[in-house]
């Protein structure tokens, strides 16, 4: 079987503070990680290559530093990574993203199964696994939480839904995207992370992958980013209960009283 | 323990590097030079388990990868509950194997990537979420007489509570305490040894001189003091504590090493 | 990528809902999405027409016309009652082909957020997500879609003028659900489904409905939800109590707890957990970083309880009890039950 996992680098937003004048995140400082839900899809991409053969590989667009991330792959157990690296691809929206990915893994050829993150935290669209099975017109399976079981020619799994789940079954070639309850991702050992430090990654262009110029990049997206402004504060006014905490509990439920709420 | 107390061995931490270090090889040989200069004073090296939640490389892989010398009485290895299965039994086979005997069991913290036991791991059905109580009775269980086990204490927690956990540490296993660090007399600790006389007790000495790191590390405001002498304050908790053990957190190598050579007399 | 001429966008008319369909029964995210269509058509002076997919659903079509929409497309079929995504692309290809919208909306559910990715790709739209704001421009038609990023550290404003239709999804109790007025008709187009090729598709095998991981949040009119300071689980057995006594409360967490282990994810809300809009949100313990506020700050009325009245929780809360809740929860619960 050969599995090809998507993985983003991303700012890590939970360090991102911000600054209290401006209202804008001060974006010095903030680390690159790999997306933490990419971890889920790489160790579920691992699992399955050790339980039924194959080759996984990890792919990930993005600057040339996004390397970082594809090495914390390869220290976790992928066979291969790919970069996908150029200006060309800068300014991507989900459409035009999903389409350079689903043409690296037409290049890459035999692909059964490709895993992605349920979203990126920090465009946190949830569109590219999606986006990725419809360039490719391939089946898909999205919010997948179990594996339940796997042939050489198809997957079955439950899907996560607002009201509990469901288990389907889909012929390969296909696409899932995986949700933090389907593993537990391993942490690297410090011999795959040395290992990973002598690995070479191979970038790929826009020529190398036969992508259409116009379908990628800020031009070949469909949505534009006009603005970005930090989010709207609550103006409440607050009204501070304080003394025992008997008095406490009185005032309070006087408070919900007076609204009727209980 | 009773053993270090005796011969007025310290206990000393050792931090192992981060696994997004940008520069892994040289804090690998700085780790193996703080770990060997631990040694060769005939103190005990402290490796701690993802402190604060910040994702490190583990302490026997270091020891392996590294190739460094375990003198049994000599290595402590700190284990917490965010770990998967197989590398907590991982973990515990190679400490067993390189003859590391001392673990500091404790609940420890989480983060995103940071894997955490299930009760199921650990083989219990009886909580919502395993902590050091869990670990300590599955160490015990899976390598009966293997390790000497020690938990953790913190007097900046409400007490009672606080005294209630430490009665479950003592009775799944806990054979040696560590508190928090002190920088004054502490009349809760002074009830924890009074309430476990046959208990080794080691108080913890905070080294650095941020006062405001120590306030992160246990969760509590501690008052900054720009006065806050490390070396003196642990003259202090020698002559207050005599009949307990000193470990040593964020003590600096070049600053302060040479000087608490003879500080415990 | 190929740019509509004025002319071109002219052809496209009408906002479109895709309705959420649970087992049979539209839910609620489609009356607010009808709010949001309604205002946006009343601007351009064009209709609101709501997609519906699935199986035995004409008689809950019929209410959508009491909450705004004018047309209501019914693709009515037994393999339609799972969900497949492939399917559902299909017909909505479809059905754009043939009466052109000039905006798709659909609610930002695990359903909603699998279907119109693959339908905007396939109509090389570009597709917004999570949208909390939208306005559109009344002379052409160009819709202004605001969505919170990074973590809710940021809101984008994001246009997709380039094509029609454009596309967008609004996570549920984002948008105000209007009053139904029983009055209002419309006009049912009923649209047949056409078999595809039935060894490519997926097969749903089984449908489990699980109340207990959609811990019902969504419902409820009042969430007391706990974070790390409640210590432990056997804090929330404590704020189990407490909702039980305010009288069908949910109970919800932040991320801190829920990652220690003391309850299951399902209850977390925020950012990565889930939205709610409830009426009452009382915290306990949580300190109110942003990842946990954009997942509750429009709730009606917010109390917090915590020690520090420093917190960002405690700023935002319309009612801040400053004490240990250890204490305060115990009397709480205790004079309730004087009432
Ligand atoms: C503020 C802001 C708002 C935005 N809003 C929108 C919007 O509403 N609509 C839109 O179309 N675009 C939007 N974008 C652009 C979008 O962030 C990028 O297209 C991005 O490359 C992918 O989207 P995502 O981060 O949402 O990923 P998601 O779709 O959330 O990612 C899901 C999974 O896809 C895979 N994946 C995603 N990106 C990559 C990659 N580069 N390499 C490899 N695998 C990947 C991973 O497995 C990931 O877990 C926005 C960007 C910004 C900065
Ligand atoms: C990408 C990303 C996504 C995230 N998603 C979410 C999300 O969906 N939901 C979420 O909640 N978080 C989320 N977080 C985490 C978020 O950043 C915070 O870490 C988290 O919300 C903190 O939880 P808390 O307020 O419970 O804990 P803390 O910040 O530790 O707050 C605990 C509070 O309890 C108070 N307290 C302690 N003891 C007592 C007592 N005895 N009596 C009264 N008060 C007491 C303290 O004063 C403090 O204010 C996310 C983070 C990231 C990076």
């Amino acid at each position: 079987m050969k599995i090809v996992v998507c993985i983003k680098q991303v700012p890590a937003t939970h360090d991102a503070k911000i600054d209290p004048e401006t209202k804008r995140i001060i974006r010095e400082g903030i680390k690159a990680i790999l997306n933490p839900f990419d971890n889920y899809a790489l160790e579920e991409g691992i699992q399955l290559r050790d339980q039924f053969g194959g080759e996984v590989i990890a792919i990930s667009m993005g600057p040339q530093k996004a390397e970082n991330s594809l090495r914390e792959a390869i220290s976790v157990g992928v066979d291969r990574a790919i970069l996908l690296s150029d200006r060309a691809f800068g300014g991507s929206d989900t459409w035009a993203t999903s389409y350079v990915l689903a043409k690296a893994i037409k290049k890459i050829g035999n692909v059964d199964l490709v895993i992605c993150g349920k979203q990126a935290i920090d465009g946190d669209t949830a569109q590219v696994g999606p986006g990725i099975a419809a360039h490719l017109d391939w089946l898909q399976a999205t919010y997948v939480m179990a594996v339940d079981e796997i042939s050489s020619s198809s997957i079955r799994v439950k899907r996560m839904h607002e009201d509990g789940y469901d288990v389907c079954e889909i012929p390969f070639p296909a696409v899932i995207t995986v949700v933090k309850d389907i593993n537990i991702p391993r942490v690297p050992s410090l011999k795959g992370v040395l290992a990973s430090k002598k690995y070479k990654i191979p970038v790929w262009k826009p020529d190398d992958i036969d992508a259409d110029k116009s379908k990628i990049g800020l031009d070949g997206s469909p949505t534009r980013v006009v603005k970005t402004q930090p989010p709207p504060f609550r103006h409440a006014s607050t009204k501070k209960i304080e003394g025992t905490p008997n008095d406490c509990a009185r005032s309070l439920l006087k408070e919900l009283r007076m609204r009727s709420i209980i | 323990m009773l053993h270090h107390i005796r011969n007025k061995i310290y206990l000393v931490e050792v931090l192992p590097p981060k696994q997004d270090s940008e520069k892994l090889e040289k804090d690998l040989e700085k780790f193996s030079n703080k770990y060997t200069r631990v040694m060769e004073s005939g103190y005990c090296a402290c490796i701690t388990d993802n402190a604060m939640g910040l994702l490190s490389f583990q302490g026997p892989e270091i020891i392996e990868e590294l190739k460094l010398p375990v003198m049994p009485e000599q290595v402590m290895i700190h284990l917490n509950t965010f770990h998967r299965k197989d590398d907590l039994d991982n973990i515990l086979e190679s400490c067993k194997s390189k003859g590391i005997k001392y673990l500091l069991i404790i609940t420890g913290d989480g983060s995103d990537r940071l894997p955490k036991l299930r009760p199921s791991d650990v083989d219990t059905t009886d909580v919502e979420s395993v902590t050091s109580v869990e670990l300590l009775k599955y160490i015990n269980r899976e390598y009966p007489d293997s390790f000497v086990l020690g938990v953790a204490f913190n007097p900046y927690e409400p007490e009672e509570h606080e005294f209630e956990k430490m009665e479950r540490k003592i009775k799944a296993g806990a054979t040696f305490i560590i508190t928090q660090p002190l920088i004054e007399k502490n009349e809760v600790v002074d009830r924890l040894i009074k309430k476990y006389p046959e208990i080794p007790v080691v108080v913890e000495a905070w080294m650095s001189r941020k006062l405001y790191l120590l306030s992160e590390a246990v969760g509590y405001e501690i008052p900054e003091n720009k006065e806050f002498d490390p070396i003196s304050t642990l003259k202090m908790l020698h002559r207050l504590y005599p009949e307990c053990g000193i470990y040593l957190s964020l003590l600096g190598f070049k600053t302060q090493y040479h000087l608490i050579k003879d500080t415990w007399t | 990528m190929k740019v509509f001429t004025d002319n071109e966008k002219k052809e496209y008319r009408n906002i479109w809902v895709v309705a959420e369909v649970l087992s049979g029964e539209i839910q609620p995210v489609t009356h607010e999405l009808i709010g949001a269509a309604r205002t946006l058509a009343d601007v351009r002076k064009s209709e609101v027409w709501v997609v519906v997919m699935g199986s035995g659903i004409e008689k809950t079509s019929e209410l959508l016309f009491s909450y705004g929409a004018d047309v209501a497309i019914i693709v009515d079929n037994p393999s339609l009652f799972g969900f497949i995504d492939e399917t559902e692309t299909k017909i909505m290809k479809r059905l754009i082909k043939k009466y052109k919208p000039e905006i798709v909306i659909c609610g930002a559910t695990t359903r909603g957020r699998s279907l119109i990715p693959r339908i905007a790709v396939m109509n090389y739209s570009g597709l917004t997500a999570d949208c909390t704001g939208l306005s559109i421009d009344s002379d052409n038609g160009d819709l202004l879609q605001t969505r919170p990023a990074f973590g809710g550290n940021i809101m984008a404003t994001i246009r997709s003028s380039n094509h029609r239709p454009q596309m967008a999804t609004v996570r549920p109790r984002v948008m105000k659900s209007p009053e139904p007025d029983p009055s209002r008709t419309g006009r049912m187009i009923k649209e047949k489904m056409i078999p595809g090729d039935s060894t490519k598709t997926k097969n749903i095998i089984d449908i489990f409905h699980n109340t207990e991981t959609a811990v019902n949040l969504a419902d409820a009119q009042i969430i007391i939800s706990g974070g790390r300071g409640m210590k432990g689980p056997e804090g929330f057995k404590l704020l189990k109590q407490f909702a039980k006594r305010v009288g069908g409360a949910a109970v919800g967490a932040s991320r801190a707890a829920v990652d220690s282990g003391w309850i299951p994810y399902a209850h977390q809300v925020g950012q990565t957990g889930q939205t709610v809009q409830t009426k009452v949100y009382i915290a306990c313990g949580i300190s109110g970083q942003i990842q946990h506020l954009v997942g509750m700050q429009s709730c009606d009325l917010i109390i917090a309880i915590d020690k520090n009245s420093d917190t960002p929780m405690m700023q935002i809360a319309d009612i801040a009890v400053v004490g240990d809740l250890f204490e305060i929860i115990p009397e709480v619960i205790k004079e309730i039950a004087n009432l």
